[in-house]
Formats: structure tokens, C-alpha cells, sequence
């Protein structure tokens, strides 16, 4: 017979309250950390979860990712001939969609952690902040390779061209910055489409379908510089296009950045995160009884 | 001591209005659905359901507390809110130490994974560190016997192994308080029995407190201290388990006579011979009895009325216990009967035979006409009782284990000149 589990009526054992008001902002802080190892195990299982069943997981990430750069930068540089204003466009492409896809493929991992878990969140109790924080996991794979490949092309044009396009400078610190936004936009974002989907499973086809249009206004396969002067301003009502530029800033050294963009930009994700935090608290257990 | 304090707890629902089933609805309705706005519908059409209805009771340390009721009473709502997973509307729980639930088996398994991930995972759920879990995941192994499954994914467990895993990986969370829904839906009764023997174990030796949902009132007798009977999602009725038990049974027993005695599915009650009016259960002075004591004779009468000449029958009953048919008995031959007249058949189930546990009886009637003509009448679960033994203590006490009769035997024991070897 295995030894009898700890002695349950310990002295230290702590009261707990349950209420209907929803716990404020630092007991849910607190509560996040006891569960951080649970953030490794969704991270885990969110990465496994694409490639079970499937003989050829890792060939098809590859493909996944390097495929559509490939792809969309032979045909916007090569057959249409867009201009980067500056450095090769292939370069100038792949640094642009960096944060851009680490945007857009966590955000529909995000977007789907609460419903791919609905039978672990209505029978167990635990933080379900810890869902779509830990489902931006696939994405940091996928910048990882585009790092890879980022550092491969550079070392490419070197051999060529006897160039370095990205060198160690301190401007790089400001990519790793937008690789910080990104990541922070993308929970915000993820806050308010994860406890929509949980009820409507509308949310991640319509997701679908706009993130393409999402990715034309930004920046990302034309410079800033190609859009006329008048329209800019729009640019700056795009949380992403100066997160872009900043990335493209940090590492080619090349790109149309303003202040005043990037603020906007950040007064924008925050007021997400705040509205996404307070939707998400209010509904995640209403959504719950919903799932 | 006091280790759970449940307050005023109430639960609301917002349920959309019953639509119109697919059959009746017409094409047009089917495209107005199609195209209204989501959420105006759900906001106008919702109606509000009260899940739980302003639930307080308390609970010892080292208590197994049961909880009882119908299906769709609560229970399992109730057991969502303490652990919780649902948000109440009202009310306050106040609770002590980690709670561990194990609410409808090996919910919050992963069928993909293998019991090792799963095992680790169910740990980091519970908040439990890593390390922790490594120094218990022998032990966890052990209780559960599937040491050499361990790394075999979930979905090629039986449903036995599943429980077995569900439930060594539960006790093993250091919980204070166990939330254990319907554990004894599935596995063998072998671990059936080991489960319940280490609840009480557990709750004697360490003070774990359990709240215990089954529909096995012979089981919840058994093992709970305690019993609450949840009804309609209110506190309907609290106490000493045996009390409560009883009530439950006999009301259980009336409704279950009461509405579903000759509609039940797949009876014919009546038919072109015959048809069977009443079942009931006896004491031996006459009395209707829902829940027998095993140390007395009890009586199986059936009620029919026959409309043609020339007919034989024969009466039978089948005693079922946890939907294993535990025996039939029929009369011993064909009684000719006359046409349109009523009779009345009396089968005795003798003392010390039934276990101290829940049967149902099913009854049925063969009418033989002529020379083959034969037609049957049947009333399935006509009747539903509990049997059980006066003197308690020693039951209670003391966990015997309950085949699906316990009968009297003779035995006998004398000396003989064996030889005996030192």
C-alpha cells in the first residue's frame, strides 16, 4: 500500500473565499505565478497538438513559414517590381513580416485557447489567463525560424554583396522592443477574441478572412513612402504598421517612423490590453457556462 | 473543525428558449434564424434557469459528506461552484486547504497524451510543483496498477484503468478536500470497494474532507458520515446518512411507482389477453414497503385481470441490482384462469437473503391460449427498493463487502482428530 498522502489537515493549509465579485488585479497576479508551471505545459501542448498524427511535422512548419515569405516576396519584388526604397526587397520583405506573423499566427492560437481547452476549463479550476498567454507559444517557433532565416539571407547577401544589412548596433534593441509589442498587442487582441469564440466559433473564421486585409494596410510588402503623404495619417490608426516600421528600424535601419505613430501605437495596445483584461475577467465565466 | 462553509449559494442560468424542433419548423423560420442578429436573440429569448437555489451547510474535517438527489438537481453544479469552476450569482464559500475534484472521471485528462504527461499536467493544474510530483508519481502508479502503461497515451485505457488513474492521481494532490462525482460509475467492483475503503482512510487518518455524489445509496450509506439531499437545485434535506438515505429511497420509490409504472419503456402492461394492474411490495402484515429490512420476509404482489377463457399464465419476476439481473422466478406451472376476472399472485422473497443494497423488479406474464397462442405482459422496474440491515453499526463500521444477495448459509464447524504438525 503507498504511503498516505500529506497530513491534509495541516495548520498552515490556507482559507479561500469564493464570491460572485471576480478577484481584483493582484490576486489574479499572484495567482498566475502559483500556476506558472502550468504556462509550460499549454505552451508544450499548444506546439505538440499541430504536429500529432503527422509523419512530417517539422518539414511542414518550415514550409509553413519560409513558404509564404518565399512566396509573396518572388512575387511582389520579382514579377511586380515594388520598389523597398532601399535595401534588397527580399530582406526588406522578410524583416517586415517578422513581427507581422508572429502577429498573426499567435493571435489564431490565442484566439482558439479557450475553446481547443473547454473540457479541462468547465471541470477544472485554474487561472484561464495562463490560456492564451501560453498559447503565444507556435508564434515564438515561427519567429524563431524567420530569425534563422533572417540571419541566413543576411550572411547570404555578405558573401554577395560584401555587405552587412543588419549589423550589432544598439538600434536593435528597438526590434526586440517590437517583438515585446507584438507580443503584448497580440494577448490584448487575444483577450477579446478568445472569450468570443469560446461562444461563437464565427470569431476565427472571420479572423481569417481579415487578417489578409489586416496585412495590406500595413506596411509590411511596400514602404510607408509608397502610400501618398496625405493619406499617412492612416497608418498611424494601424496598432501594427508602427510596430512594423520599428522592427525594420531596429535591424535594416531603414524605415518611416514617427513619434508621434508610435505612440499612438502604444496608447492603442494599451488600451486594449486594459478593456481586453476587464472584458476578459467580466466574461471569461459567463463564457464558461456557455462552452 | 470546520472545513468548508458553503453560504447562501445560488446559481443562475440564462437558457435560450426552447426552440421549435427541426421537424415543425418551416423553411421560412429556418432562414429568419439564419439571418437574425446572434446576440439580440439570446438576450431577448434567454430565460433564467436557477441551477442552485440558496444552498448553506458546513462540514467537518474528516467527513465524507454524500450528496444526494435526482438528475439535474444540482449536484454536480454544486461541486462546480466549490471547486470553482462556475462563478455563484449569490452566496460565499469559505473553504480550507487545496481542493481536488474528480468530477466526472478523469475530466481534465488529455485521451492524447500518455498517463506519465497527464499525471504531470494534472499536478501543475492542481498547483502542485514538479518535484513534488515526481516523489509521488510512484505511489500514483502503484494504487492505480498500470505500471506498465505508463507511457501509453490515454485513449487505449479501458474505462477500469482510466478510473483507476482518475482517481490515484486525485488522492495523490494533497487535497483537504475532495470533490469525488459518480467515481463509481465505472471500474470494477474490486477497485470500486479499494476506492471507498481509502476515502474513509483517508478522511479518518489525515481529516480529508469529502463530498461524495453518487447514485449507489447503498454505497453512500456505507461511506458517507453525513448526507445531503439536494432537490430541484435547494437544500431539500440534511442529516445522518442513513435517515436521509431512507427518505430518499422511499420517495424515490413513490415517484418511480407513481409515474413510471405501466409507461415505462418497453412494457405492455395491457394487452389483448390481459394486463397487469398493480405492483407492490409487502411486509408480512400487509403493510406497502419501500425499503424492507433484510432480516424479515417481503412480498412481491401482482395485480392482473385476464379478459379471455381458456387462457393459462404464469407469473414471473426479475430481480435486478446495479442492472444485473440477480435472479427470475416464476410460478412453478400454468394456473388456468377465467375471463374477465382479477387475481392476485404472491411470491415470497424469504429473510436473509437480499443484500444490503438497491434492486428493481421487473414482472411479467405469459398468457398461454388454446394450445400455443402465448402473449406476455410486462411492466419493466415495477417496483424500486432499498433493503437494509437494521443493526448498522457493525455495517457501517466496519466495510464488508456486498455481493448482489447475501444469503443465510448453514454452516457448521466441529473438531476432528487431525493430526497436527508442530
Amino acid at each position: 500500500m503507498p504511503s498516505a498522502p500529506d497530513v491534509a489537515l495541516d495548520s498552515s493549509a490556507e482559507w479561500w473565499e469564493i464570491e460572485p465579485r471576480q478577484d481584483g488585479v493582484f490576486d489574479r497576479a499572484r495567482e498566475l505565478w502559483r500556476y506558472r508551471y502550468l504556462w509550460w505545459y499549454f505552451a508544450a501542448d499548444t506546439l505538440t497538438s499541430q504536429f500529432r498524427r503527422s509523419k512530417l511535422g517539422w518539414v511542414w512548419l518550415l514550409f509553413r513559414v519560409a513558404g509564404p515569405v518565399g512566396l509573396n516576396a518572388a512575387v511582389f519584388g520579382g514579377v511586380l517590381g515594388v520598389e523597398s526604397g532601399g535595401p534588397p526587397y527580399f530582406l526588406f520583405f522578410l524583416c517586415g513580416t517578422t513581427t507581422w506573423v508572429l502577429f498573426e499566427r499567435s493571435l489564431l492560437f490565442v484566439t482558439r485557447s479557450l475553446e481547443r481547452n473547454r473540457k479541462l476549463i468547465t471541470k477544472v479550476y485554474f487561472p484561464r489567463l495562463i490560456l492564451p498567454m501560453s498559447a503565444i507559444a507556435p508564434g515564438l517557433l515561427y519567429l524563431l525560424i524567420l530569425l534563422i532565416v533572417t540571419v541566413g539571407t543576411v550572411l547570404y547577401y555578405y558573401r554577395h554583396e560584401g555587405l552587412w544589412y543588419i549589423t550589432f548596433r544598439p538600434e536593435l534593441f528597438a526590434a526586440v522592443g517590437a517583438i515585446g509589442l507584438t507580443l503584448v498587442f497580440t494577448v490584448a487582441v487575444g483577450l477579446w477574441t478568445s472569450v468570443l469564440q469560446a461562444r461563437y466559433r464565427d470569431v476565427r473564421y472571420g479572423l481569417r478572412y481579415t487578417m489578409p486585409f489586416w496585412m495590406y494596410f500595413t506596411p509590411i510588402i511596400y514602404p510607408v513612402t509608397a502610400i501618398p503623404e496625405k493619406w499617412r495619417w492612416l497608418v498611424a490608426l494601424n496598432p501594427m504598421a508602427p510596430i512594423v516600421e520599428l522592427y525594420k528600424w531596429g535591424t535594416l535601419g531603414h524605415a518611416h517612423l514617427t513619434v508621434p505613430s508610435l505612440v499612438t501605437s502604444l496608447v492603442l495596445i494599451t488600451i486594449t490590453l486594459i478593456s481586453g483584461m476587464w472584458f476578459f475577467n467580466r466574461e471569461e465565466a459567463a463564457s464558461i457556462d456557455k462552452l | 473543525m470546520k472545513s468548508l462553509y458553503v453560504d447562501g449559494v445560488s446559481k443562475r442560468y440564462w437558457v435560450p428558449k426552447a426552440q421549435k424542433s427541426a421537424a415543425t419548423e418551416s423553411r421560412l423560420d429556418r432562414i429568419r434564424s439564419f439571418f437574425s442578429v446572434p446576440l439580440a436573440r439570446e438576450l431577448l429569448g434567454a430565460q433564467e434557469v436557477w441551477a442552485l437555489k440558496d444552498i448553506s451547510f458546513d462540514v467537518d474535517h474528516g467527513t465524507v459528506l454524500g450528496v444526494i438527489g435526482g438528475n439535474g438537481a444540482g449536484k454536480t453544479t454544486l461541486l462546480k461552484v466549490i471547486s470553482k469552476v462556475i462563478a455563484p450569482t449569490t452566496g460565499r464559500i469559505r473553504g480550507r486547504g487545496r481542493v481536488v475534484s474528480l468530477l466526472e472521471l478523469g475530466a481534465g485528462f488529455d485521451d492524447e497524451a500518455t498517463a506519465r504527461e497527464n499525471i504531470f499536467m494534472n499536478a501543475a493544474i492542481n498547483g502542485i510543483q514538479r518535484a513534488v510530483a515526481v516523489e509521488r508519481f510512484n505511489d500514483i502508479i502503484e494504487f492505480a496498477e498500470i505500471q506498465e502503461f505508463v507511457d501509453t497515451p490515454l485513449q487505449y485505457f479501458s474505462s477500469g484503468m482510466y478510473l483507476r488513474l482518475a482517481f490515484s492521481v486525485a488522492i495523490n494532490m494533497q487535497p483537504s478536500i475532495l470533490l469525488a462525482d459518480e467515481i463509481l460509475a465505472v471500474g470494477d467492483m474490486a477497485f470500486q470497494e479499494r476506492c471507498l475503503q481509502r476515502v474513509r482512510e483517508l478522511a479518518k487518518e489525515t481529516g480529508l474532507t469529502v463530498l461524495f455524489v453518487s447514485h449507489d445509496m447503498e454505497a453512500v450509506s456505507r461511506i458517507c458520515d453525513r448526507v445531503i439531499w439536494i432537490k430541484d437545485g435547494a437544500l431539500h434535506r440534511a442529516g445522518e446518512s442513513q435517515d436521509v438515505v431512507t427518505e430518499y429511497q422511499n420517495a424515490t420509490w413513490e415517484l418511480l411507482t407513481s409515474t413510471e409504472k405501466p409507461e415505462d419503456k418497453g412494457s405492455s402492461h395491457a394487452g389483448r389477453y390481459g394486463e397487469i394492474l398493480e405492483v407492490k411490495l409487502l411486509s408480512a402484515d400487509g403493510r406497502e414497503i419501500g425499503s424492507p429490512p433484510r432480516s424479515e420476509d417481503v412480498f412481491v404482489r401482482i395485480r392482473f385481470r385476464t379478459y379471455r377463457a381458456k387462457t393459462r399464465v404464469r407469473c414471473a419476476f426479475d430481480l435486478f441490482s446495479k442492472g444485473v439481473l440477480v435472479f427470475r422466478s416464476a410460478q412453478p406451472e400454468l394456473m388456468p384462469v377465467g375471463p374477465d376476472m382479477a387475481y392476485e399472485a404472491v411470491a415470497k422473497i424469504p429473510a436473509n437473503l437480499l443484500s444490503e443494497t438497491t434492486y428493481t423488479i421487473s414482472v411479467g406474464i405469459t398468457l398461454i391460449r388454446g394450445e400455443g397462442e402465448e402473449h406476455a405482459l410486462v411492466v419493466n422496474k415495477a417496483l424500486a427498493f432499498m433493503v437494509y440491515r437494521e443493526n448498522s453499526d457493525e455495517a457501517s463500521g466496519t466495510l464488508h463487502r456486498t455481493g448482489l444477495i447475501d444469503p443465510q448459509l448453514e454452516w457448521s464447524m466441529e473438531t476432528k482428530p487431525y493430526a497436527i504438525r508442530a
